[in-house]
């Protein structure tokens, strides 16, 4: 019941939250709401261990996808948003044939080359994906009404709404994966993989699994993005891109749930809110960078760890034991 | 036919010059210190940025510009190992993380300092070396060129010949049999990041009259060791010098018969294809990741 | 009648060394089954090939007549044959519950989107009754919220015989059980094998220590620089002559004579 009303009133204040908001603090929510969609997917594939730098890029995949499924096909934004997902995690199968050959640092330079060949064809390939300029005047999501609220999707608000629910129903899925003997699995995999196979846990599917569901909501996340701005192009999804999604991941702590998420909205704010509004708009890759070295050094475990030394003093028993090994 | 050939060829040996100085700093500092440093495209950058400011702006002789330079980066260098590759000893991670934070950082202090334009540097020497007429060298490109053979020969005599080469060495095979014989770690980290980071620094104080010089141009190059010191086998000199100058023949000749976009993806898929077929790398042996 | 388990001509080359040399035996149904030898007789390599660590050079492993050589280790465990590993390897990150759980992957196979919808309460509620039986068995239910790497180097031992004893195995492979185990540990972890093989488990124990499986196993088969050696009931290997000389003269039985 108490968590129920806990439930209840967080829903409205992230209803409500919009309203007291000026227009550009507005459309930063809704890149929050996406970048959370971004990093929380993120941390289901480190769940099995492996770190990728081309998830930014399969998010990409999903926004290219998207728009032209939309611009080529005209198939209708909402569908085409889940078919930019589907596209994304088909795509993460087929490069798991290659990439899930290698191993930790291996993989992770792996993903960086897959990552930046997608690019560089994005960028080489006028036809379809419209070369280095990409693709312009992506179809917005249309406009319907529901009674009580009209919805009009130029409107960040409306956005917000939109992407937030969708959102909403992603992180829930990724957190019932990650609460069944699916995700245990992972973290089996992740832990002692000589174990698990003997188990019987085959590590290839199981990596392959976590990539490809990992892939699929980066994949929403991009068309998300697309279908707000209207337009993308290959220096959209390039390394800095994942450099902050790097970032959140780090600085939030990947050993929970909320750790990313965590990182992903202390950091937007103190880049969006505090940075811009300061003026230090050009001084933000070198106070990011400080940042990142600062909680790499002396916050290794993420502000979760902060939040969990918080909370254990009132609930000593609520500790999962599953730590960040970063 | 024979003509552009040739001067591709010229090309070619030039880009595997500064190619393999950057790829075998690279794979020293990974070698000795078991991090992949992904600052090292910006160390480069910071070469060249000290051309920029010393020979440019203070009018002090090329050559002096560049050896300052490139001191200059070996302290850079220092610093970072000091600074945070020393106390993410035990995380191999977390020192890439925070070789990215400090990528970040020279990065957006060369904008800074510079702004985003592209800076213009009045040419060393406007000599060319003419084989016939339609293939040329400029000298300021045979200077890259030495200065890589003598420079890698010296650290290949370093390696070889000297004590602390040895200890490099040792420390590259075995941390903690090296640490037993009595070699400090934090010497050969010292001299492996002084001068991993020094040999970028070189490269990019030599290359900076070649190029265009911007605060991000260590991308690229930083893409392109990559892809050499994998092909290469990571952790192997011989091996980041034979994959330069493949990768540099190839890439070369590509961009000169398709297109620049064509051969990144070249490079890059070659790259992948060695991942697959031997991820260690066509040098490699040991499993360090 | 095909035989159970079956070990033919098994050879293993690493480069120029041969570590195991057309290396054949037999095990039975549900017996206890000793693999012994000096140090570096190649026993862990036997071992690691018949669980599918490694691929064979030359020869076959046989399991009811089929050849599972050269199968990968979750496909060989899938045919009911389990291994446990040298050393305390187990997710030490997890609790001792969800050491069991993984245990329990493949008679419960968990699937994603009944996970995800909640179709699968009957699975998980199956899965932690299996575990908790494994856990019970190896008499490690009360440490069930501690996490695994936190647990005792005898509790750590039977925790990972749990893991393999939750997954319904056909046949155990243990890699030297009682390495680091005191007498009274040996003795309880004894007892509890015996009962195993009381349920229908064959398990085949891999051992450097003679003395340590003399009273446990039904048969015993004895190798030496990679190659067989014997093979009896415990009386015949104690008193064989080539096996006392062959532990005897330790790794280099030229300086006996």
């Amino acid at each position: 019941m108490r968590n129920l009303l806990i439930f209840l009133a967080g829903a409205v204040a992230l209803i409500a939250l919009p309203h007291g908001l000026s227009f550009s603090q507005q459309e930063i929510l809704v890149f929050l709401t996406i970048n959370i969609l971004l990093v929380s997917s993120y941390r289901l594939l480190t769940l099995t261990g492996e770190w990728s730098l081309g998830h930014v890029v399969i998010m990409g995949v999903g926004a290219y996808a998207s728009a032209l499924f939309t611009k080529e096909m005209g198939i209708y934004v909402p569908v085409s948003i889940l078919l930019g997902g589907i596209t994304a995690a088909l795509l993460a199968v087929v490069l798991s044939f290659p990439l899930f050959r290698m191993k930790g640092f291996y993989f992770l330079i792996g993903s960086f080359a897959a990552g930046e060949i997608i690019r560089l064809l994005w960028k080489r390939f006028r036809d379809p994906f419209g070369g280095p300029k990409g693709i312009k005047g992506i179809d917005p999501m249309p406009d319907f009404s529901i009674g009580i609220y009209d919805f009009d999707f130029f409107e960040p608000v409306s956005y917000y709404y939109l992407s937030g629910a969708v959102v909403a129903v992603c992180l829930w899925v990724l957190w019932r994966i990650e609460r069944s003997p699916v995700g245990l699995t992972f973290h089996a995999v992740h832990w002692q993989d000589k174990l698990a196979e003997a188990s019987g846990v085959n590590l290839r599917a199981y990596r392959t699994l976590a990539f490809a569901i990992a892939s699929g909501f980066a994949g929403i996340g991009g068309a998300l993005l697309a279908h707000y701005v209207g337009t993308i192009n290959p220096n959209s999804f390039d390394v800095e891109v994942m450099v902050f999604v790097l970032t959140w991941a780090i600085v939030g702590g990947t050993g929970t749930f909320y750790g990313p998420i965590l990182g992903c909205v202390v950091l937007t704010i103190l880049n969006e809110i505090v940075l811009r509004e300061m003026g230090f708009e050009q001084m933000r890759p070198l106070i990011y960078g400080a940042i990142m070295i600062l909680s790499i050094l002396f916050m290794p475990k993420g502000l979760e760890s902060v939040v969990q030394k918080i909370f254990s003093r009132k609930a000593p028993d609520n500790a999962t034991g599953q730590e960040a090994k970063t | 036919m024979l003509d552009l050939l040739a001067q591709t060829g010229l090309n070619a040996v030039y880009a595997a010059s500064y190619i393999s100085l950057i790829a075998v700093g690279l794979v020293l500092i990974f070698g000795v210190m078991g991090v992949v440093n992904f600052a090292h495209g910006e160390l480069y950058m910071a070469g060249a940025y000290a051309v920029v400011l010393l020979y440019t702006d203070f009018q002090i002789p090329f050559f002096l510009a560049v050896a300052v330079g490139m001191i200059f980066v070996g302290c850079l260098g220092l610093a970072m190992e000091r600074a945070l590759f020393r106390p993410l000893r035990d995380n191999p991670l977390g020192g890439l993380v925070a070789s990215i934070g400090f990528l970040m950082i020279l990065q957006s202090l060369a904008v800074m300092g510079f702004g985003v334009r592209m800076e213009h540097i009045p040419p060393v020497t406007q000599h060319v070396i003419e084989f016939s007429e339609r293939v040329r060298l400029p000298l300021s490109r045979l200077f890259v060129i030495i200065a890589a053979v003598v420079l890698l020969s010296a650290l290949w005599i370093f390696l070889k010949r000297t004590r602390f080469g040895w200890a490099l060495r040792a420390a590259a095979q075995d941390p903690e049999a090296a640490a037993l014989q009595g070699i400090s770690i934090n010497q050969t980290a010292r001299i492996a990041m002084f001068i991993g980071a020094g040999l970028a620094g070189i490269a990019g104080a030599l290359t900076a009259p070649l190029v265009s010089v911007n605060p991000h141009m260590g991308h690229s190059v930083i893409v392109t060791a990559f892809i050499v010191i994998i092909v290469g086998g990571v952790g192997s000199l011989e091996g980041a010098i034979v994959a330069s100058v493949a990768y540099a023949f190839v890439h070369t000749f590509v961009t000169t018969f398709f297109d620049g976009v064509i051969a990144d993806i070249t490079g890059l898929s070659l790259m992948l294809l060695v991942l697959i077929v031997k991820p260690t790398g066509l040098f490699g042996s040991a499993d360090r990741a | 009648m095909t035989q159970f388990l079956e070990v033919d001509n098994l050879t293993m080359r690493f480069g120029g060394l041969t570590a195991v040399d057309g290396l054949s035996f037999k095990v039975d149904h549900g017996e206890i089954h000793g693999l012994i030898g000096p140090n570096g007789a190649g026993k862990t390599t036997t071992f690691n090939m018949i669980s599918g660590f490694y691929k064979p050079t030359e020869g076959q492993v046989r399991l009811r007549g089929e050849n599972i050589s050269g199968l990968k280790m979750h496909e060989v465990a899938r045919r009911g044959v389990v291994r446990t590993f040298q050393h305390s390897t187990l997710f030490a990150e997890l609790t001792v519950m969800e050491n069991a759980l993984v245990g329990t992957h493949m008679p419960f196979r968990p699937n994603i989107f009944a996970a995800i919808i909640g179709w699968d309460r009957d699975d998980r509620h199956g899965a932690e009754a299996r575990a908790s039986e494994a856990l019970e068995f190896f008499g490690l239910d009360h440490l069930k919220g501690d996490l695994a790497g936190d647990l005792s180097h005898g509790h750590q031992r039977a925790l990972g015989m749990a893991v393999a004893y939750a997954s319904h195995p056909d046949v155990m492979l243990l890699d030297e059980p009682f390495t680091g185990m005191n007498p009274e540990e040996t003795r309880q972890m004894m007892d509890l094998m015996r009962k195993l093989r009381e349920d229908g488990i064959t398990i085949l124990i891999v051992e450097h220590d003679m003395q340590a499986i003399m009273g446990l196993c039904d048969t015993i088969t004895c190798m030496s620089f990679g190659k067989f050696l014997a093979e009896g009931g415990p009386e015949e290997i104690r008193n064989h002559p080539a096996v006392i000389e062959a532990y005897l003269g330790g790794g280099a039985p030229c300086c006996l004579r």
